[in-house]
């Protein structure tokens, strides 16, 4: 991460470092422009001294030879540009001391040859004609012009030496800022690129983390799917294991206790052979034990029933169904009504539907309150639907504590046999208990073992 | 007046036991041989048919069922009287039995004194009385 907090400043540093190139090189152009532009003027002024003195010249000539005053107005005209020429020219050299000398002493020439051509025409205008004659022949007046001409163009050769440097420094500016930008821009450039690809190892690092996890997602969720499967599973086993539990013991019950209360009955037969006329007490006796005997062979009836329906194995699910709606309607004094259609379910499937009614029913002896019961049963496709429902006060299914009235244990029975199993209820409303169990190949009808 | 020669099908010594000494006692009956199981009942009634009056069959035995041995003693030249001892009298039972040739079904709980009748009448040469029911 220290790269990453020296990057920030480095981009700033880089940043503002073209910045200040951009605009030095700005300034400096700029200054070295505006110098242009003065020694543009400059240059102009000098060629207007030279020029303005031939003009002066030239009227002064032109009255000398006429006569005509006329030709002394441009004279002066000529005189006064060359002074404003000379000022600008002292103004711009006003801190190059070299070229102010030069300029003083052409200066000087300049005015000498102005007095000398005033002095000329005063003479003129004196009537002295030999003497102005004279003056003009000499070669005072061309030697200080000369001498003007010469500082003009020493001035102008060193302008243009000064220009030909700014333009040089101009150049390399230009050069410097150039290779500035060219550089600022290429890691600029550089910088996107590193940080695009930056950027796209990340989205693949999001991705990946994303798709680990989804994995991960997935295999808690294969998990879940596997351990409920499992559950499912054990409590399928668990019921089995229980229902054959029940019939093993109904089937022991039936054997062995049946074969002793057969054996007690046999007894009592041979008994009551043996004793043709028995006395009153005797008869008491026999008849006591006659009737324990059947309460035992009743008890064990019952017991065998609960443990295992014999309606259910006997005579079929319909029946059985029907003997427990009018038994639980003796029990508990509601009224029990029942459609039921005949279906064909595997075994262990009715065994469940039938602990499914019973288990609802218990639910509704013990909870419901009510005076009503409807059972149905009916094919419904590829399977068969039960409902059993009652008018009592209801509850809230939301609300209803999980594992309470025995609706997890139903459910798992049901699901178990690969059904499904609703709960509707409301408080005030009654309640309903809806299942779906897939339909068997068995015939519904089966004989008892 | 003639002694009942009686074969008896049945798993559970302890009915036999019983069973065998009270009809004994009671009826005129003699007890001339027993099998545990559906192989040995048929065994027995193949090597000799002509000697027994009387078959009483328990349906669910240890190996084979008493429903096989009253299919294969309706089929016999000089068929004895068949008679089904059960703790599993139900009404499909007793139709079912009845269709396999049983002339009677009594359970083995609550119709024990009715087996007792049924074949002191036999003994005294009477109840050719058609099957009933129940």
């Amino acid at each position: 991460m220290a790269s990453r907090s020296l990057l920030l400043p480095l981009a700033v540093a880089a940043a503002v470092a073209v910045f200040v190139v951009t605009e030095l090189a700005y300034q400096h152009s700029e200054h070295a422009l505006l110098s242009l532009g003065q020694r543009a003027a400059a240059r102009t002024a000098i060629a207007t001294v030279i020029r303005r003195m031939l003009d002066a010249e030239t009227a002064q000539r032109g009255y000398l030879i006429t006569g005509r005053t006329e030709y002394l107005g441009p004279s002066d005209e000529a005189w006064a540009e060359v002074e404003q020429a000379f000022n600008k020219l002292a103004r711009h050299y006003a801190e190059d001391p070299e070229s102010t000398t030069v300029l003083r002493d052409m200066r000087d020439r300049a005015a000498e040859r102005q007095s000398e051509l005033a002095a000329t025409i005063r003479l003129y205008d004196g009537g002295q004609h030999a003497r102005w004659r004279d003056l003009v022949l000499t070669n005072i007046g061309r030697e200080k012009m000369e001498a003007v001409r010469s500082h003009a163009e020493t001035l102008l050769a060193r302008e243009d030496k000064l220009v030909a440097a700014e333009r040089s420094s101009i150049v390399s500016t230009l050069g410097v800022n150039r290779v500035a930008v060219h550089v600022f821009t290429a890691l600029s450039l550089l910088a996107l690129v590193l940080y695009l690809r930056k950027r796209a190892a990340l989205e693949r690092l999001n991705e990946h983390h994303a798709a680990a996890l989804q994995t991960e997602r997935d295999d808690l969720e294969r998990q879940v799917l596997r351990r409920t499967a499992e559950l499912t599973e054990l409590a399928q086993h668990l019921q089995t294991a229980r229902e054959d539990e029940r019939s093993r013991l109904a089937r022991e019950l039936h054997d062995e206790l049946g074969a002793l209360l057969t054996a007690a009955k046999l007894d009592l037969a041979r008994l009551r052979r043996a004793m043709p006329d028995p006395n009153e007490a005797q008869e008491q006796r026999l008849q006591h034990l006659i009737r324990i005997i059947d309460e035992g062979i009743a008890l064990k009836r019952n017991i065998i029933e609960t443990l295992r329906p014999s309606s259910l194995s006997n005579l079929g699910l319909v029946p059985a169904l029907e003997i427990q709606a009018q038994e639980f309607a003796a029990r508990s004094g509601l009224k029990v009504h029942t459609a039921l259609q005949a279906v064909a379910l595997p075994d262990d499937t009715q065994i469940s539907v039938y602990r499914l009614v019973q288990e609802a029913l218990t639910n509704i002896a013990k909870h419901a309150g009510a005076t009503q019961v409807h059972i149905t049963l009916r094919p419904a496709q590829d399977k068969v639907h039960i409902t059993v429902r009652d008018d009592g006060k209801g509850f809230d299914p939301a609300r209803t504590l999980r594992g309470s009235h025995g609706l997890t244990g139903m459910r798992y029975r049901v699901e178990a046999a690969g059904g499904v199993m609703k709960v509707h209820s409301a408080p005030g409303r009654g309640s309903e208990v809806q299942a779906w169990v897939p339909l068997g190949t068995q015939p519904e009808h089966e004989t008892a073992p | 007046m003639q002694v009942l020669r009686t074969f008896i099908v049945e798993d559970s010594p302890l009915i036999l036991e019983n069973l065998v000494a009270t009809l004994e006692e009671v009826a005129r009956v003699q007890v001339i041989g027993t099998a545990p199981d559906e192989t040995s009942a048929l065994s027995w009634l193949k090597s000799d048919p002509e000697a027994c009056d009387l078959l009483i069959i328990d349906i669910f035995l240890k190996s084979g069922s008493g429903l096989g041995v009253l299919r294969s003693a309706s089929q016999l030249a000089h068929s004895p009287k068949r008679v089904v001892l059960t703790n599993y009298a139900t009404p499909d039972m007793r139709k079912k039995c009845a269709e396999l040739g049983a002339d009677r079904v009594f359970d083995k709980s609550s119709e024990l004194e009715d087996l007792i009748a049924y074949c002191g009448r036999l003994a005294e040469g009477g109840d050719s009385s058609p099957v009933p029911l129940s």
